[in-house]
């Protein structure tokens, strides 16, 4: 397969614009800075939102989700308490959602994500369509994580009933709302013609 | 994950540094990780000191819910509960603010706090829901801190930062308290009970109470406790009386205290009072520390008296001034042989006498000598009514024999003593019966009995009944004979006659006749005088009478009633006869009637036209003597009359001195009725 790479050509992502490799900065067309002039810069976004990703993830998982009250008693729950709770109580399905929307999902993200910055640099790990199908992938369930936040959210707001039952949210559900956004913007950095750059192009 | 810069691409421009080449993304990871670290130290720094709180159970501690408290305010949170490594207590361990860590020391206390409904109220309800939380308390003042304390079972009554003073309480085992119980001054609740306990010898009951201030300025030497719980009955001589205190110090039990005499001195450190059972007692308790001295004073009776027994109170004035010491028997050699009497040993407090503080025993000394030389004297007296109990009374007796106040006397100066008979009430009680009794009834009611007896024969006398009517028929008689046509005729007849006379007038000066019937006048009128006294008397035996009737009512002597209603009943008819009434009436017009005849007798120029008619009176001088007759007739009859008046005088006085003494008696017994009126409780006291 023919890249315009290999071929010693780059397109303005704005204008469409044909230019020689190497390129000047900017298109000369309309002035749009040109992809791969520095290819480094947008792996250095991915490692950045990625690596912040991660960091707020932390007290996601150690501060409490949900703080419940209730005649009194405060009960503080983190993600992983609420899904242990959920499977003494028996409801294994809800449990296996929030399992994986919190935890599985997230992780996975984090490892498809720093996966894909790393082959972009050492090329040989893994076709490259498996990969480009990998990065839709993530780019596609990244907001589903959100759903424990807005699950957290709905109650927050719908369980406001005073001394009977108060639902309020934790630190972790901002850090976790954090924590997928800046994973989200670290999928969204990562710019998928590196994947098929330098014509890496070994057949099937 | 490691920072993997990606490695630099060739790039035109190789001028640019690595640093330049960083993306300002970057700054947001950098950034989160200051905030997640920034938020970490915070919750790290925030979180507290871990203190260890050991309890006997750990009913309701949650690890992780259960918080901890001071002042309603929550502090911390329990992390732990665990048991001791022998299992015998549970420890708990919580976490709290570092704030308040600094006053953790060794009086910081905790306690669980559970709903409680008891007689003080209903507490710790909201833990019915939010469960259990523990509660906390220290003072105000940071020392030596600590991290591990032991919880209490029983909440704390009196907070370690409140003001006022803790005293210790001996408790008599039959009082009941409670933990909580309010100490009242006055029924104003100024203090709290602490959890009672026994002392170490189990014998009595030991209850810290905690007197708020300001109120524990009232705790003195002269502050005396008393169980305030329940209700007391008893029975004086002010009758029966109820004394309930408030209904919590019903239940839980409560105790009162008062100054029970002034200018207590302030106690020092640590106190302990006793609790007294009642009021009563614990005033009478007064005198047990209120010594400001002891003055010994030994006193002599003449006889063995009961109930007499160290500790026995001496009185003066109803206050309490001292106590008996010792009593002993004595043996005395008298002229006749030797006779047993009792040496009773007392001590009296000055400061109870109301001397000043510092005085010494022979200023207490020369008090009672002067005092005994105006009287003074020891005597027995029973504390009360129905007590038996006996107490020596220091009194003035008026009536006492001189003596004197031996203060050389060895070993105590000797105080005078009377003897009183003992007046407890059984005594006191015989003595109102024996004089009651010994009041002459009897004698009083016989002689009125009598008395009215004889009114009563003299009222039914037949002949007395007689009286009037012949009163009425002399005097019909006299007017029959004033108004007869004879005696009108007399003047016609006399001035005929004293013509006639005029002739006989020698005759008739020698015989002497106007001379006789003057002297008979005479006596006519000094025959009026008795009966004229009589019936002055009449009014007054009626009076008496009533009188006698008026108090013989109020005597409510049921036969002296009958008997003198009977008499004055008969009495009374006798009097208010119409013959009877008209007495006075009928005697004083016939003597009118007859003065006014002796008058026309005298005025009828009988002695002018004597010397006229002397002549022709001779035939008349005939008719002369039956007149005469006639009118010594009358006058025999007023003399009967005024003869059986006369003899009734006599008894009269005699009827009039027995009524004067029922009259006496009478109005001794209204002074009695009165005396008992005026002072009931000399009926009683014997006094």
């Amino acid at each position: 397969m023919m890249t315009a790479r290999s071929a010693g050509l780059v397109g303005c992502p704005n204008c469409g614009r044909v230019h020689d490799v190497p390129a000047p900065g900017r298109c000369q067309r309309c002035g749009w800075r040109l992809p791969g002039h520095a290819p480094d810069r947008s792996l250095q976004r991915v490692w950045a939102w990625l690596f912040a990703g991660l960091v707020v993830y932390i007290p996601a998982n150690i501060y409490p989700m949900l703080r419940t009250n209730t005649f009194g008693r405060t009960t503080e729950s983190t993600i992983l308490e609420g899904v242990v709770d959920l499977l003494h109580h028996g409801s294994y399905g809800v449990a296996l959602v929030v399992f994986v929307a919190s935890i599985v999902i997230p992780i996975g993200k984090f490892f498809a994500i720093a996966y894909l910055a790393i082959s972009v640099e050492r090329r040989e790990m893994m076709q490259v369509h498996a990969r480009h199908r990998l990065f839709e992938v993530v780019e596609f369930i990244g907001r589903w994580s959100m759903i424990d936040v807005f699950v957290v959210a709905i109650l927050a707001a719908l369980v406001q009933l005073d001394f009977a039952a108060t639902i309020n949210p934790g630190i972790a559900a901002i850090s976790f709302a954090l924590s997928v956004a800046f994973t989200m913007l670290s999928a969204q950095s990562f710019d998928p013609k590196t994947i098929w750059l330098d014509g890496d192009m070994r057949p099937r | 994950m490691t920072d993997q810069t990606p490695p630099l691409p060739e790039i035109d421009q190789p001028n640019r540094s690595a640093l330049r080449n960083l993306s300002v993304v970057w700054l947001v990871p950098v950034l989160a990780l200051a905030v997640a670290l920034g938020i970490a130290w915070q919750a790290y720094s925030d979180r507290g000191t871990l203190i260890e709180i050991r309890f006997e159970n750990g009913a309701g501690v949650t690890a992780g819910e259960t918080t901890v408290r001071y002042r309603d305010v929550v502090i911390g949170t329990v992390e732990d509960v665990r048991f001791s490594p022998d299992l015998q207590t549970v420890i708990v361990e919580a976490r709290v603010e570092n704030e308040v860590l600094p006053f953790l020391d060794e009086d910081a206390t905790f306690w669980v706090v559970r709903p409680e409904i008891s007689t003080q109220g209903v507490s710790g309800l909201s833990t019915v829901v939010s469960g259990v939380f523990i509660e906390g308390a220290w003072d105000s003042r940071p020392e030596i801190a600590t991290r591990s304390f032991d919880g209490r079972e029983s909440p704390l009554f009196v907070l370690p930062g409140d003001e006022g003073r803790r005293i210790t309480l001996n408790v008599s085992p039959g009082i009941q308290l409670q933990g909580g119980a309010p100490v009242t001054f006055r029924g104003i609740q100024v203090g709290r009970l602490e959890q009672p306990d026994l002392t170490e010898d189990g014998l009595s009951i030991t209850v810290d109470a905690f007197i708020d201030a300001p109120h524990d300025q009232r705790i003195t030497q002269a502050t005396r406790f008393w169980d305030s719980s329940g209700f007391s009955v008893s029975f004086g001589a002010d009758g029966l009386t109820l004394d309930v205190e408030s209904l919590a110090s019903l239940v839980t039990g409560g105790i009162e205290f008062d100054e029970v005499y002034s200018n207590g001195q302030p106690v020092e450190g640590d106190a302990v009072f006793e609790v007294y059972e009642s009021e009563e007692a614990a005033r009478a308790s007064a005198f047990d520390v209120a010594s400001i001295g002891e003055v010994p004073v030994a006193v002599e009776f003449s006889n063995y008296i009961r109930g007499l027994v160290p500790g026995t109170q001496v009185v003066m004035a109803n206050d309490q001034i001292g106590e008996v010491t010792a009593v002993t028997v004595q043996s005395v050699e008298i002229a006749d042989g030797s006779k047993q009497r009792l040496v009773v040993d007392l001590v009296l407090d000055p400061g109870r006498m109301g001397f000043p503080v510092g005085t010494g025993a022979e200023e207490v000394y020369e008090y009672l000598a002067e005092q005994v030389a105006d009287g003074l004297r020891a005597r027995l007296a029973t504390a009360g009514l129905i007590s038996s109990e006996t107490r020596i009374e220091f009194a003035i007796d008026y009536d006492a024999r001189p003596a004197r106040f031996e203060v050389a006397a060895d070993p105590y100066p000797v105080m005078p003593s009377v003897m009183v008979e003992q007046t407890n009430v059984n005594t006191t009680a015989e003595g109102v019966l024996e004089r009651v009794a010994a009041l002459p009834f009897e004698e009083l009611l016989s002689q009125a009995i009598d008395t009215l007896a004889s009114i009563e024969g003299l009222a039914g006398d037949p002949a007395l009944r007689d009286v009037p009517e012949e009163v009425v028929a002399l005097l019909t008689e006299a007017r029959e004979l004033v108004g007869g046509d004879e005696t009108q005729a007399i003047p016609g007849e006399a001035r005929a006659a004293v013509a006639e006379l005029r002739g006989i007038l020698a005759e008739l000066r020698e015989a002497g006749t106007i001379a006789a019937l003057t002297s008979v006048i005479a006596q006519a009128d000094e025959a009026m005088g008795p009966i004229t006294e009589a019936s002055a008397v009449l009014p007054e035996v009626m009076a008496n009478l009533r009188a006698l009737s008026e108090t013989a009512a109020e005597l409510e002597i049921e036969a002296l009633i009958t008997t003198a209603n009977t008499v004055l009943a008969s009495a009374d008819a006798f009097i208010s006869s119409e013959g009877m009434a008209e007495v006075p009436a009928n005697l004083s017009a016939s003597l009118v009637e007859l003065e006014a005849l002796v008058a026309e007798l005298r005025a009828a120029d009988v002695v002018g036209s004597l010397n006229t008619t002397l002549a022709s009176t001779s035939a008349a001088a005939e008719e002369l003597p039956a007149l005469v007759e006639r009118t010594d007739a009358v006058l025999t009859r007023i003399n009967t009359l005024v003869g059986a008046y006369g003899a009734r005088s006599a008894f009269m006085g005699e009827t009039m001195d027995v009524l004067r003494e029922i009259t006496t008696a009478a109005r001794s017994i209204a002074q009695l009725a009165r005396a008992i009126e005026r002072n009931p409780s000399s009926l009683i006291t014997g006094r």
